[in-house]
């Protein structure tokens, strides 16, 4: 059983009872990946499988057996950051750090979600394409907790990332 | 331990026979489920049983496989009458929960605030459940019986859900939290209706978190049958909402439990109805 993680094939522990985020940073030494509350409540550890954001402290690693898995680790382009990190730098979305990478995450995901018109719980319409917002950003950011508060920064760099219209 | 991930419904029910192991798909509510006890028994994980994943429309009516997503949901083309399961679909946790969980855990997971129940207990959803000797449906309704007690049978798992086709209506949910975002549901309220101009010709209402199970409130259903919209709150009587037993805990008291559904009734009713 293999999986790859930042486009890397990794063999997957034997010990089926390892969660992807303990494989990832207790075997693979990865540690972007964050593990705040280890039951799905902070977002700290969200990753992308296959370009969908999951938790991963949620996941066992060998459910995801033969998919491909991206971190924080994968998204920047040799010493080039990744558009979304360097707008996180800009506008100074972060305190401490800790739930950055996990923001990043979802930010990236979100981008690509709106692209596909998937709805979310602030769309006025379930059936068609979501108009962005800041308050759609808000909603899809919620998954990601910020204990030292920077969530305006958060939302303007994934504003600025996602584009369209602001509100 | 051992962990299976069988790619057909044969293999996974077989595996159902043998020793004791532990269903899972996404995996969202096992995890925290769990605290710090060691997994010990054997993972059956159904996700890759064939079949399983996704949303497929018969002439009669809808099947949902067990494997299917809350984001499937979400982003299948479904009629109105599914709106309000597609509004618990957006609303259960966060959507990294909503991309890895499943219907199908949501429901044999059996929590009393389960987000699901509601939205299919007012669309009269079976569900199938599959054993080695066969497969039997069953209306949700009979399938949870407690808190967190289900009817399925050592050896049994459940393959997935049916929606009968109703006639056309619209569905509406609304849901009360301490707050906005990720948080267990204080109370929930599902409705289901059909209108004949401003009339309610016919309406199917149920409430979650108030009760072991959430239930449907078929004494209400029957006062408001033939009401007009704008009129439905006013004949709201206290035995119409005889069958929810509110408890108080750390998320709210039991009055203001009893309390909010009358509000989210009213609101669900107003909001399916627009």
């Amino acid at each position: 059983m293999t999986i790859e993680i930042n486009n890397q094939p990794y063999d997957l522990p034997d010990d089926a009872r390892i969660s992807l985020l303990d494989f990832m940073r207790e075997r693979l030494e990865l540690f972007g990946s964050k593990k705040g509350c280890n039951q799905g409540a902070c977002g700290a550890c969200t990753v992308l499988v296959d370009g969908e954001r999951i938790l991963s402290c949620l996941a066992l690693a060998a459910q995801y057996d033969g998919r491909s898995v991206t971190t924080i680790e994968g998204v920047a382009n040799g010493d080039e950051l990744h558009p979304l990190q360097a707008l996180f730098v800009e506008n100074e979305g972060m305190q401490c750090g800790y739930c950055t990478p996990g923001q990043i995450m979802s930010g990236i995901a979100l981008k690509s979600e709106l692209e596909r018109g998937a709805p979310s719980n602030v769309s006025a319409d379930l059936t068609v394409a979501p108009r962005m917002s800041r308050d759609e950003i808000k909603e899809r950011l919620s998954g990601n907790l910020c204990r030292c508060g920077a969530h305006n920064g958060i939302i303007d760099a994934v504003a600025a990332y996602v584009g369209g219209e602001e509100q | 331990m051992t962990y299976h991930r069988p790619t057909c419904l044969d293999d996974a029910v077989a595996l159902l026979q043998c020793a004791p192991v532990e269903v899972i798909a996404g995996g969202t509510d096992w995890y925290p489920a769990r605290g710090d006890r060691p997994v010990t028994s054997d993972i059956l994980d159904i996700t890759r049983v064939d079949g399983l994943r996704g949303i497929r429309a018969a002439p009669d009516g809808w099947w949902i496989g067990a494997a299917t997503t809350w984001t499937d949901i979400l982003r299948a083309p479904l009629p109105p009458d599914f709106d309000a399961l597609k509004a618990a679909a957006c609303e259960v946790g966060s959507i990294q929960i909503q991309n890895a969980g499943t219907v199908a855990g949501n429901l044999c997971n059996a929590s009393p605030a389960a987000d699901g129940v509601p939205p299919l207990l007012v669309l009269e959803a079976e569900v199938e459940l599959a054993s080695a000797t066969g497969q039997r449906r069953l209306p949700l309704a009979a399938f949870l019986t407690g808190v967190r007690q289900t009817a399925l049978q050592p050896g049994e798992m459940m393959a997935g859900l049916w929606i009968r086709k109703p006639a056309p209506g619209r569905a509406a949910f609304v849901k009360l939290g301490a707050r906005r975002y990720l948080v267990i549901s204080i109370a929930m309220v599902a409705v289901w209706l059909r209108l004949d101009g401003s009339l309610i010709a016919e309406i199917r209402i149920a409430v979650g978190a108030c009760s072991p199970t959430s239930v449907r409130l078929t004494a209400l259903e029957a006062a408001l049958t033939g009401c007009r919209v704008a009129d439905c709150a006013t004949r709201f009587h206290a035995d119409h909402f005889v069958p929810l037993a509110p408890i108080t805990d750390m998320r709210a008291d039991a009055p203001y439990r009893a309390d909010a559904v009358q509000a989210l009734i009213a609101r669900a009713i107003t909001e399916a109805a627009l």
